[in-house]
């Protein structure tokens, strides 16, 4: 892709643009004007090729002068539409018209893929994006509502008295469906199971000791942090495919943007707004 | 972090994790996994022989599907890869979307395999696509829009002949392409699954016939097996059997059976004759699942053919798919009355049609899937995307529901369907071997959208055990089946079944777990029996109804809160038929029911400061459905 740096091919770029523009904006009467039509031999060839594309084979040359044919009364068609100043008013030329300008604008933006140095730059300045976010092991006792009623909240107190007094975890509280210990775990993971107040409460917690009960909705829970892996910035080698994604896209919007916005600059733009602007029903 | 320390830390906590196995195994593997999902290669993700529950959808349309590009949706399917795995994407009116309930662990993107990408394709200047004349009408933004564009295809739709302009494969091609590119950029083994998959839009005489085809793998063909191609199912599957003997392994999914008119599980063939025993096995190895609820309704059962069953008036679509014409025939198109038929043809013909299991899902058309009752923004882009285009709250131009009803006789279509559907998939970890390996031997429930987790076994003196304990759930894999299942009849023994439901803690507490019987007697008629066996609340079962006592669960209609002392966070149960005869081909499956919620129409209402639709529920039970266990004769000796 080092092609696309080369100042030669980027005028050439630039060159198509403006042309294509100052055809858009200053119109073609000079090109309709005109009652001479030349059908080139690239033209040909590209008529003929697209028909390949889409049939999956090439004309015969029966088909081919019948497309050719075509292609010249949509010529005709084209250039008498325009001197009646068809286009003008018509909402689908016109979006059109700006559909194929702005791919017209993405095509020819094209990058190199970005350095390790570019790499580190995006990832310095974007690095909240990219944090990788706390994880905690646990264990936990579950004294469950379900089984004990309003007695779970003092159930689940005994029992921490029980492990303080050194009982075996494993030994204490009740069964359920739930994993009785998750390793490397970030809050939302353990919010889609426990709750939302649950993870918060258990991410607050001190490591390595049993916490004071801690409520869901399946009951009151002693939890045990064994492992904690504090949130932190992301390296380059880790998520290098990823940053470069990130990179790319960002440039070609950017690039876009700054174009439309260049476009804009060139016109005065006065909007009359009605009096009152009528919102949805 | 060294890669080599994260292995070593990976390996160190599986050892630990069978080691230990009794006490802590069960879900920890899921998220052991995401820690070093980028440095373990595929073989090195740990499985839980005990299984873990994932959920996820296996059914949404992108701007790829031909209607919802007439929907004004945008989004690609990079973006419903986005929304699935927790980010925020836009609904085309412009605001944000985003689940509350946090990622799924998989997701299917199923476009419509007809006219695939081909409205992108009419709108792009310079395509022969964009040549047809009426190209210019395919970006409609407006209502009288849609259903002008929608004009030109209906007729195709309906007699699944192409229309000769739109015939080309150029559109289809590339954007079959973009489909499995997305899902192989998306697919992370371990974290979060991506299946490649289409729909299959069979709608002859507007009966709905639709199918989504799921492929096991990257293995897939240049291009899906449309309804332009066949609208016969049957054709469909030949060309399934077809795909697998080259190595392209698939099942497809019926959904949306309601809107059939009873068409979906009929007892003839296409040709009009009675299923025989090659139909059978070509469909039931083609189609081991349906879709038994999602927006546009649920496919278990309706109280016509249910009238015992207080819960079957439950989220009823009761008309053809997008259309105000009523459905006449039931029979043929629900679920519950499909597998009594399969035991029925099963009986006289030896082998069952339809011996499916259930998955739910969205077919959400925003690339995004309403899973939550408040979290809503419905199925169709700007034809439902706002309260009052969906009939939960009226237009300003009203002052109450009385003058909104003066003016019309029926709610919009819109405010009848329900919210997504979700799939739920024991599978030993998130990948789409282990995940695509569950489907097929049907472990698996379906759900109305909360993560509600159920298991069920049954089995032959299966020993005093607990599903809440890993030697519980082993015991049951080794002595028992699991859902989706089959057990032999033998003289003089009684199956017992063990079952375990868990809540979402996001949505209600559990209210009750019933397993539905489905027999044939010796005349071949077949019956249906639910029983409830487990209650929450301390609740005791009714001996004459075999219902629990009302647990006496409310809703707050001005703020929706429910009930917060009502209701079980974990049911579970064990249960032995009381009138089991040997001498049946029976099956039973599970459903769990939530105490009541708010339905999202009413959420939309309080959040408007209006009434809610008197037309309308005003809260719902949501619930889960397993795949059912089968009671069938030994033939093989």
């Amino acid at each position: 892709m080092r092609i696309v740096r080369e100042p030669l091919l980027q005028f050439l770029c630039i060159a198509l643009i403006l042309f294509t523009v100052n055809r858009l904006v200053n119109g073609p009467e000079k090109y309709s004007a005109s009652q001479q039509i030349t059908i080139s031999s690239g033209q040909v060839e590209q008529i003929s090729e697209q028909y390949r594309l889409l049939a999956g084979r090439a004309p015969g040359e029966q088909e081919l002068r019948a497309l050719v044919d075509d292609f010249i009364d949509e010529e005709i068609a084209y250039r008498e539409a325009i001197a009646l100043g068809l286009d003008t008013d018509d909402t689908i030329v016109r979006r059109r018209m700006r559909q194929k300008l702005e791919f017209l604008v993405r095509d020819q933006q094209s990058y190199n893929d970005p350095s390790d140095e570019e790499l580190s730059i995006w990832l310095a300045a974007h690095a909240t994006n990219y944090h990788q976010t706390e994880r905690i092991s646990f264990r936990h006792v579950l004294a469950s509502h379900d089984k004990r009623g309003e007695h779970a909240q003092k159930d689940a107190h005994s029992f921490r008295q029980a492990l303080e007094a050194g009982a075996e975890f494993e030994a204490l509280g009740d069964t359920s469906m739930l994993p009785p210990s998750l390793s490397l775990s970030t809050q939302d993971n353990i919010a889609s199971l426990f709750g939302d107040a649950f993870a918060k409460a258990v991410f607050a917690a001190q490591n390595n000791e049993w916490s004071a009960p801690i409520q869901s909705a399946y009951g009151y829970h002693l939890i045990l942090i064994t492992e904690r892996i504090p949130s932190r910035p992301s390296t380059l080698n880790e998520i290098r495919e990823t940053l470069k994604a990130d990179w790319m896209a960002a440039k070609k919007q950017e690039a876009r943007n700054k174009y439309l916005e260049n476009l804009r600059q060139r016109y005065t733009v006065n909007v009359e707004w009605p009096a009152k602007h009528s919102s949805e029903q | 972090m060294a890669i080599w320390m994260k292995v070593l830390l990976m390996s160190a906590c599986t050892t630990a994790l069978i080691a230990c196995g009794n006490k802590t195994s069960k879900q920890t593997v899921k998220t052991a996994t995401e820690q070093a999902k980028q440095e373990t290669p595929h073989e090195k993700i740990a499985q839980n022989p005990l299984r873990n529950a994932y959920f996820g959808d296996l059914h949404i349309h992108t701007q790829n599907s031909y209607d919802a590009y007439l929907f004004s949706v945008r989004s690609t399917p990079d973006e419903a890869y986005e929304f699935a795995k927790g980010g925020k994407i836009k609904h085309p009116m412009g605001y944000d979307m985003q689940l509350h309930s946090g990622p799924l662990d998989f997701l299917a993107v199923a476009d419509h395999a007809e006219y695939l990408g081909v409205l992108e394709a009419m709108n792009t200047p310079g395509t022969e696509y964009s040549k047809v004349s009426y190209a210019k009408d395919m970006n409609p933004g407006d209502r009288a829009g849609i259903f002008k564009a929608f004009g030109y295809f209906v007729e195709s739709l309906l007699t699944g002949e192409i229309i000769p302009e739109l015939s080309s494969t150029a559109a289809p091609r590339s954007a079959w392409q973009e489909t499995i590119e997305s899902a192989e950029r998306h697919n992370n083994p371990g974290t979060f699954t991506t299946f490649i998959a289409y729909e299959f839009t069979s709608l002859p005489r507007v009966r709905n016939l639709h199918r989504n085809v799921i492929f096991a793998n990257g293995n897939v063909p240049d291009l899906p097996y449309s309804a332009l191609d066949s609208q016969n199912p049957e054709d469909l599957w030949h060309w399934l059997d077809a795909q697998r003997a080259k190595g392209n392994d698939a099942l497809a999914i019926p959904h949306n059976a309601n809107g059939s008119d009873g068409t979906m599980f009929e007892r003839t063939m296409w040709n009009g004759k009675p299923i025989d025993q090659a139909y059978a096995k070509l469909r039931s190895r083609n189609e081991p699942l349906i879709e038994i609820s999602q927006i546009k309704g649920q496919s278990e059962t309706m109280p016509l053919l249910s009238p015992n069953d207080e819960f079957a008036g439950f989220e009823l679509m009761t008309s053809y798919i997008g259309a105000a014409k009523q459905i006449t025939k039931f029979e043929g198109g629900y679920a519950r009355d499909a597998l009594k038929r399969g035991i029925e043809i099963e009986q006289k013909t030896g082998t069952n049609p339809y011996n499916f299991g259930f998955i739910s899902s969205s077919d959400g058309h925003t690339s995004a899937g309403p899973f939550e009752e408040d979290n809503y923004f419905a199925k169709v882009g700007i034809l439902d995307g706002t309260p009052k285009r969906r009939g939960s709250v009226y237009p300003a131009k009203y002052k109450n529901w009385d003058e909104y009803y003066e003016d019309r006789e029926n709610p919009p279509l819109s405010s009848t369907w329900g919210s997504a559907g979700l799939s739920g998939v024991w599978a030993e970890s998130n990948t789409r071997q282990s995940l695509f390996a569950a489907m097929r031997r049907k472990e698996t429930f379906g759900t109305t959208g909360p993560r509600i987790r159920v298991r069920m076994f049954g089995g032959y003196d299966l020993p005093e055990i607990s599903l809440a304990t890993d030697a519980g759930v082993s015991s049951a894999y080794a002595n028992g089946v699991a859902m989706g299942g089959s057990l032999i009849r033998q003289a003089g023994k009684t199956p017992e079944f063990v079952v375990i439901a868990s809540r979402d803690v996001k949505s209600a507490p559990l209210q009750r777990i019933q397993i539905i019987k489905g027999w044939v007697d010796a005349k071949g008629q077949s019956h249906e029996k639910i029983y409830d066996i487990a209650c929450s609340d301390n609740g005791v079962i009714q001996s004459d109804s075999n219902r629990c006592e009302d647990n006496g669960a409310s809703v707050n209609l001005n703020t929706c809160e429910f009930s917060k002392d009502k209701g079980d966070a974990e049911l579970e149960a064990r249960w032995k038929d009381p009138a089991f005869d040997h001498t049946q081909n029976a099956f039973y499956y599970v459903r769990v029911l939530e105490n009541p919620s708010c339905r999202w129409s009413t959420w939309d209402a309080i959040r408007a400061n209006v009434e809610p639709n008197p037309k309308l529920a005003k809260t719902i039970q949501e619930r889960a459905y397993t795949s059912p266990i089968w009671l069938l004769a030994n033939r093989d000796k």
